[in-house]
């Protein structure tokens, strides 16, 4: 049970990147891909943000009186999460738009049958 | 002094400045590129006797290192920089003729953003500033393959786009790694605490960065995406994906092995995979009959070569590896743009219709030959002495796996000259009699001008060779990076 409780995020974490793995190499639906895709994006920020985290944890702000540096939270990882969301916003809204370009001219979203270039 | 930020402000500015100038005049979008690389080839000019002497290090927003991020400019990224800005230069000459379908304004934005990521991997020394810009470079480039939206610009586009983020994400995983066992995100700072990390963690780390960047360096596993990305591309933008982009990616990946990971018990496996990459990679270059596939897959043949020089791990190994680099850049980059024209010439991709092309084109088919001899690495032109350094390296170092790896590598340079007198026959084949009917005059400029580089390094390889062992050098020395930048508190 103690494993669990010191664990739960990254075992989350990774559940999470597998989960999205799984889906981009098994599904033939260009979108399912691509909501894999965005699947191992959110693993991938709960992994950093679990690294910085600490257990009852309080926000970094060294102005304010009876805030330990030692009980604080690591603020670094935030950060790099919020740009990496951001990052998986742009190539998300470019997957999709490329998808519906790509329907418009194969009529089907199966990557099995969107096959034009092939060696 | 010039500040090295500035090439990474320049072309960033300029991409920003598109749309605001694209309100007064929908026709200044396509000089700003040929000005925003112009004075990024100058800067890079004044930068190098400065930089011969010592290492630049600068310190972004007065937090010093290992708490800000930091550029780093060595010979070793100076020279990325400098190939960057060159190329860029000469590809936007071309495209003022070349790029006149869609949205003008957003091709030339995007190509900035392009250029702006590529120098931005080169200059930084911070592990998740290098993601972002390596983030900048791929995002561009998924959209400009796209950008004609045609059936197979499109399909490209999104392959690449898949391939490309699954590898962005496990970077991202082995960032995250990296800064909970080293609290730092410092490529210096991880670099001096990377002995106290346990090993396990450090396999599974370099297998992720290795994974990630080698998507966008065209590994050989990972390089499904490059022959459709490459071969359905705009020819501008095959030229700079094939002449700096994987190179870039592969910069990334060495700089992890080498500098931040000091891992070279990997080398030997690295050594195998590159010529592994080569030779995949010309096999499957000499079936095609689609020209700028022929030319993407060749790249992957030199990128192999490329990965093989570095992994000799020798100072002279590298700077072979190095001279490939600028060989490569600049003879793919003039073979995609010589056969940008000669398809619209032709009305199609395919070799068996570029009969008799030599005699409506002269000057383009007679630069498109020495592009080719060049990368097959015939003398005098710059393919033959980088090659020859490589070979050379590889033999000097006494051991049986490099002497087969190089038996290999040879293989490799046989089949490149089978394809390439195939394409070159088609090409130069009297069957018609045609009127002359050359490129407009800003696409030969720029391969006019990279034919006479090709040329004139060739013959005089001293101009840049002692540059670039001065930048091997400077890569190899990973103590002095380490306190080059952390003695800078």
């Amino acid at each position: 049970m103690e494993f669990l409780e010191n664990y739960l995020y990254y075992i989350a974490s990774f559940g999470l990147i597998f989960i999205g793995l799984y889906i981009m190499l098994v599904k033939k639906n260009l979108i399912k891909i691509i909501i894999g895709l965005s699947i191992i994006d959110t693993g991938v920020n709960i992994l950093l943000i679990s690294i910085g985290y600490l257990k009852e944890g309080t926000v970094p702000i060294f102005s304010r009186d009876n805030l330990l540096p030692s009980r604080m939270v690591d603020p670094v990882p935030q950060a790099l999460v919020l740009t990496a969301i951001v990052i998986g916003v742009a190539i998300l809204a470019l997957a999709l738009t490329l998808t519906i370009v790509l329907y418009r001219h194969y009529g089907t979203l199966n990557v099995g049958k969107i096959r034009n270039l092939k060696w | 002094m010039v500040n090295p930020v500035l090439l990474i402000v320049i072309p960033l500015a300029g991409a920003f400045a598109i749309p605001l100038f694209g309100f007064i005049s929908k026709h200044i979008s396509k000089y700003i590129p040929l000005i925003a690389t112009l004075g990024m080839a100058v800067i890079v000019g004044s930068l190098i006797p400065k930089v011969i002497n010592r290492p630049i290090i600068v310190v972004i927003g007065g937090f010093k290192p290992p708490f800000g991020i930091n550029l780093f400019v060595s010979p070793f990224s100076l020279f990325f920089a400098g190939i960057i800005s060159l190329l860029g230069f000469l590809v936007s000459v071309y495209a003022i003729k070349y790029v006149n379908e869609g949205d003008i304004d957003k091709y030339h934005l995007l190509f900035l953003l392009f250029i702006t990521g590529a120098t931005g991997i080169a200059l930084t020394g911070d592990l998740f500033n290098l993601f972002v810009f390596f983030e900048i470079l791929c995002i561009s480039s998924y959209a400009l393959v796209a950008y004609n939206r045609d059936r197979d610009g499109v399909e490209a586009g999104i392959k690449y786009l898949i391939q490309g983020s699954v590898g962005a994400s496990f970077i991202l995983i082995g960032i995250a790694f990296l800064y909970g066992r080293c609290g730092s995100l410092n490529m210096a700072d991880i670099a001096s605490q990377i002995r106290h990390v346990d090993s396990p963690l450090l396999s599974l780390t370099l297998f992720l960065f290795i994974t990630g960047f080698g998507v966008e360096a065209a590994i050989f596993p990972l390089n499904g995406w490059l022959p459709d990305a490459h071969g359905s591309a705009p020819s501008t933008i095959s030229a700079v994906l094939s002449g700096f982009a994987i190179e870039i990616g592969l910069y990334s990946v060495l700089r992890i092995v080498f500098t931040v990971l000091g891992d070279t018990d990997i080398l030997h496996f690295l050594a195998g995979l590159g010529v592994l990459t080569l030779l995949i990679g010309e096999i499957s270059a000499f079936k095609q009959n689609d020209i700028k596939r022929l030319l993407a897959y060749s790249s992957t043949g030199q990128i192999g070569l490329i990965l093989f020089a570095f992994s000799l791990g020798t100072t002279e190994g590298i700077a072979g590896g190095l001279f490939h680099i600028l060989s490569h850049a600049l003879s793919k980059g003039l073979l995609f743009l010589a056969a940008g024209y000669m398809i619209y010439k032709a009305g199609s991709r395919e070799i068996g219709k570029m009969k008799g092309l030599a005699t409506e084109m002269p000057v383009t088919s007679f630069c498109f030959l020495v592009g080719a001899f060049s990368l097959v690495g015939l003398p005098p032109f710059i393919g033959f002495p980088g090659k020859f350094l490589i070979i050379k390296s590889a033999l000097s170092t006494n051991q049986g796996y490099f002497f087969v790896l190089v038996g290999a590598v040879l293989l490799g340079t046989v089949i490149e000259v089978s394809y390439f007198f195939k394409l070159l026959q088609s090409i130069f084949s009297k069957t018609k009699e045609n009127k002359i009917d050359e490129a407009p005059l800003t696409a030969l400029i720029p391969i006019v001008v990279l034919a006479v580089i090709v040329l004139a390094v060739g013959v005089y390889p001293e101009v840049v060779s002692g540059f670039l062992h001065l930048a091997s050098a400077d890569f190899l020395d990973r103590m002095g990076y380490i306190t080059n930048i952390l003695g800078a508190l």
